[in-house]
């Protein structure tokens, strides 16, 4: 059980650490796009830990509380996920739920923080970061409905596994339709343009993050890149196939997010309410048509 | 050996002595109240496990009882929410209208909700719901409040009809009154009257859609102190009802090939859907926290009902879950806010702020409550409705689907409104001299707190109880080990993930220790884009607080409401007609109302 844990530690770190320098390596991409020269591919670990040595401010207990069960609840969530066929810390319990609803603990805790500073740019940004959850969740619950009883498993190395088969397609291609849905609520997730109507550094004052500095921001900012390492991850496993090996996962992973980052830069942001009413139009609608497609009548390329 | 019959004579005795005693003074009548609801629960509790309990009858004429664990299960999470809440009461005393009857109805429904569950015939069962009822229907108006009274009473009643409509049914038929006899030799199209009519009372009881509305209002009046039984503990008789038509009743119906469900219960997991839709997206707008958590309530019996219009064993085992995980965090929610309305005198979201500086421990229960009223783990909630996905997922219900992950979505939007604007945010100022509650108040509340812990991490006790509740059901059990529960497609360990977390928490701890102290800022002192703040009122934001959202439904969110104002008009209207026939002083009319009964006489003789 001990030595599960560590790896359930190692695999979060290695997210970490995967994440930040992708985002980096991303952030050089987006320069060269603008025809700017882009930072470093390190820079975003220079950010954090600039971030963690500084001293900082702190508004009453709630406020630091809440980063702490923030942090943590992202690190658990992130020592569930398998990254290949073969690396999983507990093997059998990854199940796909706990990804939805642990992570759903480290956001709690970090709206409590930001609702804890008494600003009300954070309690709008707060607002604004459920209600885009409330609108991706439901077609992309919906799309991995039809994966789960497809497959008749809902831990996510058993669903990678089926994938792997012979004469399985990854679910792209098998459910094209939700992966399609998949993806777009996987902007959602990441909070990418031209879902990024809860940070909106212009116009909410980068909303919950409004009153963080020193090492709660770095905290936050570390729990960013977990978050983003277990929303693009989850993609890669649900929807193509996971991985055998890690060359393979690295490849996938970057491909996913690059693309992810790529659209994001060449989009405008929606209000809130667009957004809402954008996931229950399309997206919503695509989800059930291919569950019925794929349940009902058993299409399933 | 504790008898039911003696349980419930004993009640019944010790409400007469709890009037007496809090005319005389209030605390002592609260105490005796206490004390009397506490043996109670012990010998319920220590027997009833069991199946130990006494059930003959001497004294009580034409009432039987018998034991099963289904009413078990249900009795005693109801006793222990009454029991939880009768700390409260010497320090709610003196806020109400007739103090001297609350203790003696409290005592008296909950000598009701007793019959009810342990009783095994029907006319029993609905003597003790109108019990319930009518002492209920005293309790509600205490909270100032009588038409929250009236329009409880007014639903109930359509329930308590039908349900009664629906016994005298199955009676013709089966010839029998026994509640199990009865159910099981159904048949034909009374099997289908009785399934539907039961299922109105179950829905008029559970607060499901369309019978919703008396849900807000009730709950929203209703003495602080009254709102956790009546959310936790008494919602749950619909889900009684409910499981006694959908699980015992066979209606030869079609079945659905492809969910493989019959219609009915396909129906039923319909309206549970809507009722799930329709709570979570009010419950968003309310303003009022009790109403938000009464709105909670009916969508969480939409997850009841449709758990158990699933038909199969880890359906139910998740509603039954559910029942026990929701009764806890919604007791611990109302209790929350119960603590804090009474020293703010409002259970406006709008009107607090910053609570969680004077009143700490309320906090973290509140939170402990919704987090599994959310169900996120590590609580007791996460494991309900793991299993109702589950069984969601495994029949592949996509529209059931919709609404039941869109109401577990939703709730993490309505559950984290108090928190933020009642308990976070700014500290007002008229409440810098508010304490937090008295002990006696914080007992029951860190209770309530730790089980709603312990059901998520140690699922096993209950488990044991609730697979003999679906053996004596006639389905297959479900299986789980000390830690572990196992669907049909996964398996879940609740106490793994309840250490995953620590662990993460103590890394996020130790990181966040070995860095450089922060320096301490109140809370006026933030970024305010250079404006001069000077009012914590304006800097706080708690009104309309998911306004974008609410403006999409803005229209259609008063449908229900007119359209039971317009049947309430045209029942006025009725009953103005009515009574302008029969209490009219006019000639005319009296003599045209002898003319006709004599025609419907004499036609009556002709035929």
């Amino acid at each position: 059980m001990i030595l599960n844990i560590l790896i359930g530690i190692l695999v979060a770190f290695f997210g970490f650490v995967l994440q930040t320098s992708i985002g980096g390596i991303n952030r050089k991409i987006v320069g060269r796009m603008q025809k700017r020269q882009g930072p470093k591919w390190y820079q975003e670990f220079l950010d954090i830990f600039k971030l963690l040595s500084k001293r900082s401010v702190s508004h009453g207990w709630i406020f630091d509380f809440g980063v702490i069960m923030a942090l943590g609840g992202i690190i658990a969530t992130a020592m569930f996920m398998p990254i290949t066929s073969n690396i999983v810390a507990f093997e059998g319990y990854d199940n796909f739920f706990i990804f939805v609803y642990l992570l759903a603990v480290g956001m709690l805790g970090m709206a409590m923080s930001a609702s804890g500073s008494g600003n009300p740019w954070a309690s709008i940004g707060v607002m604004r970061a459920l209600t885009t959850m409330l609108a991706y969740e439901v077609p992309f619950l919906i799309v991995v409905l039809t994966i789960i009883n497809l497959t008749g498993h809902s831990s996510l190395t058993e669903i990678m596994m089926y994938q792997q088969q012979s004469g399985n397609n990854i679910f792209l291609i098998a459910l094209p339709i939700g992966g399609i849905v998949g993806f777009i609520a996987l902007m959602g997730m990441l909070g990418k343009k031209p879902f990024e109507t809860y940070i909106a550094p212009a116009e909410i004052a980068s909303g919950p993050m409004v009153e963080y500095g020193g090492k709660q921001l770095g905290m936050l900012f570390i729990l960013h890149e977990i978050s983003v390492f277990i929303e693009v991850s989850l993609f890669v496993h649900l929807f193509l196939g996971g991985a055998s090996n890690i060359i393979e996962f690295l490849i996938k992973y970057f491909i996913v997010y690059t693309i992810a980052n790529l659209i994001s830069n060449v989009n405008g942001r929606f209000k809130i309410d667009q957004v809402v009413v954008f996931f229950y139009k399309w997206p919503l609608f695509m989800a059930v048509t291919q569950a019925v497609i794929a349940i009902y009548f058993g299409w399933v390329i | 050996m504790a008898s039911i019959e003696l349980l419930i004579l004993g009640l019944v005795v010790s409400s007469l002595i709890a009037y007496v005693l809090t005319r005389f003074k209030q605390v002592i009548g609260s105490i005796f109240t206490i004390f009397a609801v506490m043996f109670v629960f012990v010998s319920v509790a220590a027997f009833g496990f069991n199946m130990g309990l006494d059930t003959t009858v001497h004294y009580l004429p034409g009432i039987s009882f018998s034991q099963s664990y289904l009413g078990f299960y249900f009795a005693i999470i109801i006793i222990f929410i009454y029991l939880m809440v009768s700390f409260f009461h010497p320090h709610f005393m003196d806020k109400y209208t007739y103090k001297n009857t609350y203790n003696m109805l409290f005592l008296l429904s909950l000598a009701g909700v007793i019959g009810a569950f342990y009783t095994d015939h029907f006319l029993n069962l609905f003597l003790f719901f109108e019990l319930i009822i009518w002492t209920t229907m005293f309790l509600i108006p205490q909270g100032k409040s009588r038409e929250a009274a009236v329009t409880y009473f007014g639903f109930s009643l359509a329930g308590s009809v039908s349900l009664l409509l629906g016994i005298l049914l199955a009676f013709e038929q089966t010839g029998t009154l026994i509640i199990n006899e009865s159910l099981s030799t159904l048949s034909g199209s009374t099997g289908t009257f009785v399934f539907v009519l039961f299922l109105i009372a179950a829905f008029a009881k559970l607060g499901a859609f369309p019978l919703h509305l008396w849900l807000p209002i009730a709950h929203g009046h209703a003495p602080h102190p009254f709102s956790p039984v009546l959310s936790g503990a008494l919602v749950k008789l619909g889900a009684f009802i409910g499981i006694l038509a959908l699980v015992k009743i066979f209606p030869t119906t079609q079945v659905f090939e492809t969910v493989g469900l019959p219609v009915g219960h396909y129906v039923v997991a319909l309206i549970g859907g809507l009722s799930i839709v329709f709570g979570t997206l009010m419950a968003i707008k309310a303003d009022d926290a009790k109403e938000l958590l009464a709105y909670s309530s009916m969508s969480h019996g939409g997850y009841i009902l449709v758990a158990f219009s699933l038909f199969n064993s880890i359906a139910f085992a998740g509603g039954l879950y559910h029942i026990l995980a929701h009764a806890l965090a919604s007791a611990g929610a109302f209790m929350a806010i119960a603590a804090v309305a009474r020293v703010t005198h409002t259970t406006k979201i709008s009107e607090m702020g910053g609570m969680i500086h004077k009143m700490p421990i309320t906090y973290l229960a509140y939170l402990i409550a919704i987090i599994s009223m959310a169900g996120i783990p590590p609580m007791g909630g996460f494991i309900s409705k793991w299993l109702i996905f589950q069984a969601v997922i495994d029949q592949g219900l996509i529209f059931v689907g919709i609404a039941v992950f869109f109401g577990s979505v939703g709730s993490f939007l309505y559950v984290f409104r108090p928190l933020a604007a009642l308990f976070l945010g700014q500290e007002f100022r008229e409440y810098k001299d508010v304490k937090e509650a008295p002990l006696l108040i914080l007992i029951p509340t860190a209770i309530i707190m730790g089980l709603n812990i312990y059901t998520g991490i140690f699922p096993k006790v209950f488990f044991d109880v609730i697979n003999k509740i679906i053996l004596e059901l006639g389905f297959g059990g479900i299986t789980y080990t000390t830690f572990t529960i196992s669907g049909n497609n996964g398996t879940l360990n609740p106490g793994l993930i309840s250490l995953v977390f620590v662990v993460g928490i103590v890394i996020a701890f130790i990181i966040f220790i070995l860095l450089k102290k922060s320096r301490k800022v109140g809370l006026m002192d933030t970024y305010t884009a250079g404006n001069f703040v000077h009012d914590e009122h304006l800097f706080h934001y708690s009104t309309d607080f998911y306004a974008p959202l609410e403006r999409l439904y803005e229209k259609q969110s008063h449908y229900m409401t007119k359209f039971y104002k317009a049947l309430a008009e045209k029942v006025k209207e009725l009953g103005t007609f009515l009574k302008y026939v029969f209490m009219s002083n006019s000639l005319s009319v009296v003599i045209l109302l002898i003319m006709s009964i004599i025609i419907f006489v004499l036609w009556g003789e002709v035929l």
